[in-house]
């Protein structure tokens, strides 16, 4: 029910890319990174998405393409990159040995804490910092997991093709909000609000966001109790929705 | 006077009970989120009593309820005639080990009334006997392919889910095919594709999808697609069930100039008893005489006396031309009221079912807010959905709608300058 090349772009776009996040929300996560000389690791899948992460000053940004970075980690195949996310696999770079250095301290301490993050142990969820940057990472993966869904599961593509064009709001009251841009039945998520959204998701609080994300509620019986509301083109949503039971199967 | 706006603490209350002991509370259609209650709070969630156009909620406001149901009530709720039939048959038998010669009657009441019909099968929902046509069209032709119309709803049986849905798997849909309203060069190429794959083209008499204006068959659509299976030999199954009898009382097929093979009934049947109805022609008979299908009450005998009283009491009051005059007076009321705003409302589809939507924008946001300010005033509208049109519907009723309409547009607009 799920392939390997869908993952790869999941955990390339929807898991690393919250690397940026990260960096923005834990400043034990900046701080890691802050004194390191400015480095660009690429990533290569072949037969699958690449993409290049730029550190510098203690924040990160991902750009698409691995044409022009310091360290290029290329992957033989998507399975091979899925294993360096599920730690099963070791890369090898193909250019750039003089930053390897930055490759095993400081980005694997970064992976390292966005693992703990997105895979909590249930104490550590008790403190309200880390609950709320915990929960804020995992919106965000889940909102880009849902345009890689859509663009290259066979299933997902079919939820696409019945999505009309038009900005989709999805956001968390008092918390994270993001774009899932729709065209010509491709999606792109961008994270952040978007200025004229021709369809409206909210969930109330950060509190059901997560147990949303947790699997212990359903959103259809959120919207009868007022915990979700919704509005505008709701086939979007429904849509969306569809893609969004996906993203735990991918993610689970 | 300013006009009343609804509460519903105690419907709220109902919900939260249910939702302890029932999935989602409500679930299908009438609930909230599939009846898309936007805002939830403008809805009421519980009925307590329903006669003739209103129904009334636990808090006890007043409706004129333009879903009827989604459709089962026609004649309006607690029609005397349909309920006085149903009751005297309570009083002989119901569901019983031998069935009763009230399905019979039905079953010749029905081929006399429906033109395509030689023989009538019934069952309970819409989805039984749409399932039924399939397996019907199937088993007469020995092919697995089924051609869709985009945007179809016939129930919610696997094969007629779609492959995102939860719970159904991609085997379930694999024989499905798809093609677009009123696209005739399409279906042929798609037919021409399968060549002798084919067992049946389903659809509704016209596309009342939702979220989308609905839209009407093309001049010389039905007929092309009428000749097109008869030459492939593929099975023409009209999805009635929601249009059955609001349109023409011998089937929708016959209002637009057609004969379909298979034609399913239920909402209008017996107005809100429980029975549908799979038709058809004489050929097909044998086939379905052969399936092995069955439900525990799809024989009982009251819903059979309802039906009969109902159909019997549409055709006295003529009640397709009667829906006609009243949808077209309500609905050009609404929007004139609209116009008198600033609001561009669309009316589509056949008036008997009007679905609205207003055009100033394309996200129905503004749509939301006028339904939901509507509803609050206790006029039941919904927003994403076609409406229904019930023969107690008076003009008094229509001409209080309107002016619900227009207070509740300029409640919109007051929220909207811009406008």
């Amino acid at each position: 029910m799920t392939d390997a090349k869908t993952l790869a772009y999941i955990n390339m776009y929807a898991v690393l890319g919250t690397l940026e996040n990260l960096c923005e929300l834990s400043p034990e996560a900046s701080a890691l990174i802050a004194g390191a000389k400015p480095v660009s690791i690429g990533f290569e899948v072949k037969d699958g998405p690449s993409a290049t992460i730029f550190f510098k000053n203690g924040k990160c940004r991902m750009e698409q393409g691995a044409d022009k970075c310091d360290v290029k980690l290329p992957f033989s195949s998507p399975e091979k990159f899925n294993g360096l996310i599920d730690g099963t696999v070791t890369p090898i770079p193909s250019k750039g040995f003089t930053h390897i250095k930055f490759l095993l301290k400081e980005f694997t301490a970064l992976t390292d804490m966005l693992n703990k993050y997105m895979r909590p142990e249930p104490q550590d969820l008790e403190d309200p910092e880390f609950f709320r940057v915990s929960t804020t990472l995992m919106f965000y993966t889940i909102s880009v997991a849902i345009s890689q869904i859509a663009n290259n599961d066979d299933i997902g593509r079919f939820s696409a093709d019945h999505m009309v064009d038009g900005d989709i709001k999805m956001a968390v009251k008092d918390g994270p909000a993001a774009t899932i841009r729709v065209r010509n039945h491709r999606l792109i998520t961008v994270k952040k609000n978007p200025e004229s959204p021709r369809a409206i998701m909210e969930f109330g609080s950060m509190e059901l966001a997560r147990d949303l994300f947790d699997g212990k509620v359903n959103a259809v019986a959120c919207i009868g109790s007022g915990e979700i509301s919704m509005r505008g083109m709701i086939s979007m949503l429904d849509n969306m929705n569809r893609l969004l039971d996906r993203v735990g199967l991918y993610l689970a | 006077m300013a006009m009343k706006i609804n509460k519903y603490p105690k419907s709220r209350a109902m919900f939260e009970r249910a939702a302890k002991v029932i999935p989602s509370g409500v679930y299908g259609h009438l609930g909230p989120a599939e009846g898309n209650f936007i805002p939830v709070d403008a809805f009421p969630l519980f009925g307590e009593k329903a006669k003739g156009s209103y129904f009334w909620d636990l808090d006890g406001n007043k409706f004129i309820d333009y879903m009827c149901a989604y459709g089962p009530n026609v004649l309006g709720y607690g029609d005397e005639d349909v309920d006085a039939a149903a009751l005297e048959q309570i009083k002989l038998e119901n569901c019983t080990t031998s069935p009763s010669p009230k399905m019979v009657e039905l079953a010749e009441l029905l081929v006399d009334t429906v033109a395509c019909a030689d023989w009538a099968f019934f069952a309970k929902n819409g989805g039984d006997v749409t399932t039924l046509s399939i397996m019907t069209a199937r088993a007469a032709t020995h092919r697995k392919k089924i051609i869709f119309v985009n945007g179809f709803y016939h129930g919610v049986a696997p094969w007629c889910q779609k492959i995102d849905y939860p719970g159904v798997l991609p085997e379930d849909v694999e024989n499905n095919l798809y093609v677009d309203w009123n696209d005739f060069a399409a279906l042929e190429k798609l037919v021409a594709e399968n060549e002798g794959e084919v067992a049946a083209f389903i659809a509704m008499p016209y596309l009342h999808g939702n979220y989308f204006d609905n839209q009407l068959p093309a001049d010389g659509y039905w007929q092309k697609v009428r000749k097109l299976c008869t030459e492939k030999g593929i099975v023409l199954i009209v999805d009635d069930v929601r249009c059955g009898f609001r349109l023409d009382l011998a089937g929708s097929d016959h209002f637009y100039g057609f004969e379909a093979d298979l034609i399913c009934f239920c909402k209008a049947i017996a107005n809100g008893w429980n029975v549908s109805a799979l038709c058809g022609k004489e050929y097909l008979k044998s086939a379905v005489s052969g399936l092995s299908y069955t439900g525990s009450y799809w024989l009982s005998a009251v819903p059979f006396a309802a039906g009969i009283a109902c159909i019997n009491k549409m055709k006295k009051l003529d009640t397709p031309k009667l829906f006609r005059e009243k949808a077209l007076t309500l609905t050009n009321g609404l929007r004139a009221a609209a116009a008198n705003n600033g609001f561009d409302l669309v009316v589509s589809g056949e008036p008997a079912l009007f679905y609205m939507r207003i055009a100033n924008e394309d996200t129905l946001m503004l749509h939301q807010e006028w339904i939901a300010e509507c509803v609050k005033r206790g006029i039941f509208f919904t927003s994403h959905h076609n409406h229904f049109m019930n023969a107690s519907l008076s003009d008094d009723d229509i001409k209080h709608t309107i002016d619900v309409a227009e207070d509740a547009f300029k409640a919109v607009k007051k929220n909207h300058p811009e406008i």
